[in-house]
């Protein structure tokens, strides 16, 4: 407990330092930017181009000041007039969730940077070639720099199974197409459904219980513990369902990822 | 023994009357046939009679005790109804089709007693449907459909039986099949009444008539008292001969053809 | 009754099937699981298809069953609801849901002394729209309640079962139970009705009353079905015509058969669902694959 909230402290110290940084470099244009994504929002702030941003969507609530940007709908519906209302020179959408929205904007001609990462180096891709379209490539590359050195291979001898379980009802997990897949390999663990060639599967209880997890990680609220039929599961058995992550942490493809982890490696390296 | 009596006894649907103000009695044993033109009423009367359609104003006996009173069940084993024309949805065997008519002797969940088998057996022999038990009820000709429902009918042990028009859409043949099976019913003790647009067959076969006009009744009477020439042009505003049946003597209409 | 002991077999053998077959080597663990699924199948195709046996007796309707009735969409809409507010399933609002769309339907194809047969499936179809937006627009207030949702209105067996509901879903099943005898006591009405509303109230049914029995009860018994796994499709329209094809048409026969037959179904549909795919495939998308072409087919007959 003591020392997560130290890394939290030390990881707010670095991205503030990248922001102050990325503060006195020179932009090549005055842009207006509406960001879909999330994690687009926060890494537009963490390179210092927070205050470019003229659009969010409900669901960007990181940093705080996102929360005050106005609001074009939500993830998986944003509004295309309001979007234009906002006349913006360059509009973050994230595939496949925003296909229609991207198809409305190529027609307008509006551009579009399209986000949609199955992996780590994907996500570093992302940022650089982002970087390189606002011309904060410095800021982009400390950044880039930040997570690698931060997201840093566990070597381990043998590898433990984990399980994450994304919603219950049905069960939604992730497949190999995740970087939170390669986080959890990164961190020392293996996936136990890294061979569904699928982002986020949805997967049978039998499958579950056949595989046996020794670690469980629940990102949604239910209680899995009492459940019928999983309880010859290893991670059951020994107690090793971690239930309190933050899923922002682990599922948003932006700056906290190395919170999720830190908290990853903590679990699986225990 | 009075075997229905209605006092004043009105019926609407809706704002229009259909039934207005009716008296009437019958003893037991009669054959009572109920005419008159379309819309006298005469079918929401038949409905009335047995409990389907409850009285707006007025008062109902079967057999001396208050209709209103008595759940349907106990009536259901006193009359019967016999429908225009039956359409079966499930295409059951005709004695399946008769047994429902036990329905009223039959408690939930409770399966069928030996009296219920005897009772529809009664009911088939009476009705003479015997050859057609096994078959499904949607194979059978109209007329033959028509005998099974009275079977049905019959197995509820009616002591009073309800028609209407029960021979509409029959051939000659079950025409005269019908109404000689329920003469043949009749003189064994059963109560009948028909609601017929058939002048002739109702002269033939009731010994009573009740006239209806605008939902009230306009005169009742034998056949010799009431199928007259007056009478009738005033009912159906139609000039008619009347003439006697060569061989029975009864009051039989005849169209004229301008 | 030889057919009897043959529906009987077949159905011990679908339960065998629905325990032993899977992705899975059976252990003690995956036993379990599959005794509490094979229990759910049983319950929600029995139910289903005597819904629909009781209901297509009650209108003298084939097409009719709770689906296309749309009281199952009704059940999904006030269960989705219940994922929005409460953020679980509410059977409470999944029979209100289903019992809301049932009326209106009901009104819909009422006229006097009867119900219009094409206008019940009509209204029905036009309610399971309504329906289907109303679902839609709780989805786009949810977002993330999307996936949950989606299952809930394609129906799957694979439901967890933990301490916290285990004894809820026990409850409801037995209500489920209880309502389906506390009906079957009706099958001569159903016979009765099949010949004419005018016959049957000669005999001393009170058709306003027992169709209201009947209705709400369906409804009841639907919005526990969807409640616990969702609105599957089709079970009560398919199996009481293969009921009566087997054992006629008196519902002393039919309305028992149909639970039977319509559990063996889901059963088998489930066990068809699970081989399919790693993926969990919700068992509605397979009876609706085998439901579609048979309600088409019974429609131009």
């Amino acid at each position: 407990m003591h020392s997560s909230s130290f890394k939290t402290l030390l990881t707010t110290c670095l991205l503030l330092l990248c922001i102050a940084r990325c503060d006195r470099e020179e932009t090549t244009d005055e842009y207006r930017i509406v960001s879909l994504s999330p994690a687009m929002t926060e890494i537009l702030f963490s390179i210092g181009a927070g205050d470019r941003i003229v659009g969010v969507t409900t669901f960007c609530d990181f940093p705080p000041q996102a929360k005050k940007i106005t609001k074009v709908g939500d993830f998986s519906h944003p509004s295309i007039e309001r979007i234009i209302a906002l006349k913006p020179d360059l509009v973050i959408v994230n595939l496949p969730e925003q296909t229609r929205t991207k198809k409305d904007l190529d027609r307008l001609k509006i551009r579009t940077f399209v986000s949609s990462p199955h992996s780590l180096s994907e996500i570093y891709a992302e940022l650089s070639a982002l970087g390189t379209t606002l011309g904060l490539h410095e800021a982009a590359d400390s950044l880039i720099l930040y997570m690698k050195r931060n997201i840093d291979s566990v070597h381990t001898l043998r590898r433990k199974k984990v399980y994450v379980e994304i919603s219950p009802r049905p069960i939604v997990t992730i497949g190999v197409a995740t970087f939170l897949n390669d986080m959890i390999r990164e961190a020392g663990g293996e996936n136990i459904f890294a061979d569904l060639d699928k982002d986020y599967p949805t997967v049978s209880q039998e499958a579950v219980i056949a595989r046996d997890p020794e670690i469980i990680i629940v990102l949604h609220p239910q209680d899995i513990t009492g459940r019928i039929g999983w309880q010859s599961i290893r991670a059951i058995e020994e107690r090793r369902v971690h239930t309190g992550l933050n899923p922002d942490h682990l599922m948003r493809p932006g700056p906290r990822l190395v919170e999720g982890y830190w908290a990853l490696k903590e679990i699986i390296n225990d | 023994m009075i075997a229905f009596r209605a006092k004043n006894v009105s019926f609407r649907y809706d704002v229009k009357k259909v039934v207005e103000d009716v008296t009437l009695s019958l003893t037991e044993s009669e054959f009572v046939g109920i005419i008159g033109p379309n819309g006298a009423g005469k079918s929401t009367m038949l409905r009335l009679m047995c409990g389907i359609l409850k009285p707006v104003t007025g008062e109902i006996e079967l057999f001396g005790a208050e209709l209103s009173g008595q759940p349907q069940r106990k009536v259901a084993q006193r009359v019967a109804f016999v429908p225009q024309e039956t359409h079966f949805a499930l295409n059951f065997a005709v004695e399946e089709v008769i047994m429902t008519g036990r329905y009223p002797y039959q408690r939930p969940f409770a399966r069928e007693k030996k009296e219920d088998f005897e009772a529809v057996n009664n009911a088939i022999n009476v009705a003479a449907v015997d050859d057609l038990r096994k078959r499904p009820v949607n194979s059978l000709s109209s007329g033959e459909r028509q005998r099974v429902v009275i079977a049905r009918a019959l197995a509820q042990f009616p002591q009073l039986l309800l028609l209407d028009e029960p021979t509409s859409h029959l051939d000659l043949h079950h025409q005269y099949a019908i109404m000689e099976l329920l003469k043949e019913l009749n003189a064994r003790g059963l109560t009948v009444v028909i609601v017929h647009h058939d002048l002739n067959l109702a002269s033939l076969y009731c010994q009573r008539l009740v006239l209806m006009h605008r939902g009230r009744i306009k005169a009742t009477g034998t056949p010799h008292e009431l199928i007259k020439r007056r009478i009738l042009k005033e009912v159906y505003e139609t000039e008619v001969l009347v003439m006697e049946h060569p061989e029975k003597g009864v009051p039989q209409v005849f169209l004229r053809s301008g | 009754m030889t057919k009897t002991a043959l529906i009987t077999i077949i159905f011990l053998t679908s339960v065998v099937i629905g325990i032993l077959v899977g992705p899975t080597p059976l252990d003690a663990q995956i036993l379990q699981l599959r005794v509490w699924r094979v229990i759910l199948g049983i319950f929600a195709g029995g139910v289903l298809a005597f819904c629909g046996c009781l209901l297509q007796g009650l209108f003298g309707n084939p097409l009719v069953e709770p689906y296309t009735l749309g009281s199952a969409s009704g059940a999904a809409l006030g269960a989705a609801v219940g994922i929005l507010v409460f953020g679980a399933i509410s059977p409470v609002l999944a029979f209100f849901g289903s019992l809301g769309v049932g009326f209106f339907v009901y009104t819909i194809a009422r006229i006097e002394g009867g119900l219009l047969r094409d206008r019940l499936i009509l209204a029905g179809v036009v309610m399971s729209f309504l329906c289907s937006s109303l679902v839609m627009i709780v989805m786009v207030m949810g977002g993330r309640e999307l996936y949950e949702i989606l299952y809930l209105l394609m129906g799957y067996l694979g439901i967890i079962i933990n301490d916290s509901n285990r004894l809820m879903i026990i409850a409801l099943i037995i209500i489920a139970l209880g309502l389906v005898a506390f009906l079957y006591r009706f099958h001569r009405e159903l016979d009765i009705i099949s010949q004419g509303t005018e016959t049957a109230a000669g005999m001393g049914i009170n058709i306003q009353v027992f169709s209201l029995i009947v209705f709400f009860s369906s409804a009841l018994l639907v919005g526990l079905v969807v409640s616990l796994v969702g609105a599957i499709g089709f079970v009560g329209l398919i199996i009481p015509h293969v009921s009566k094809l087997l054992f006629g048409p008196k519902h002393r026969f039919n309305l028992g058969a149909s639970f039977i037959l319509g559990a063996t179904f889901l059963l088998l549909a489930d066990t068809l669902s699970r081989i399919i795919t790693v993926y969990e495939l919700p068992v509605g998308v397979v009876t609706s694959l085998v439901g579609v072409p048979f309600f088409i087919y019974l429609y131009k007959r």
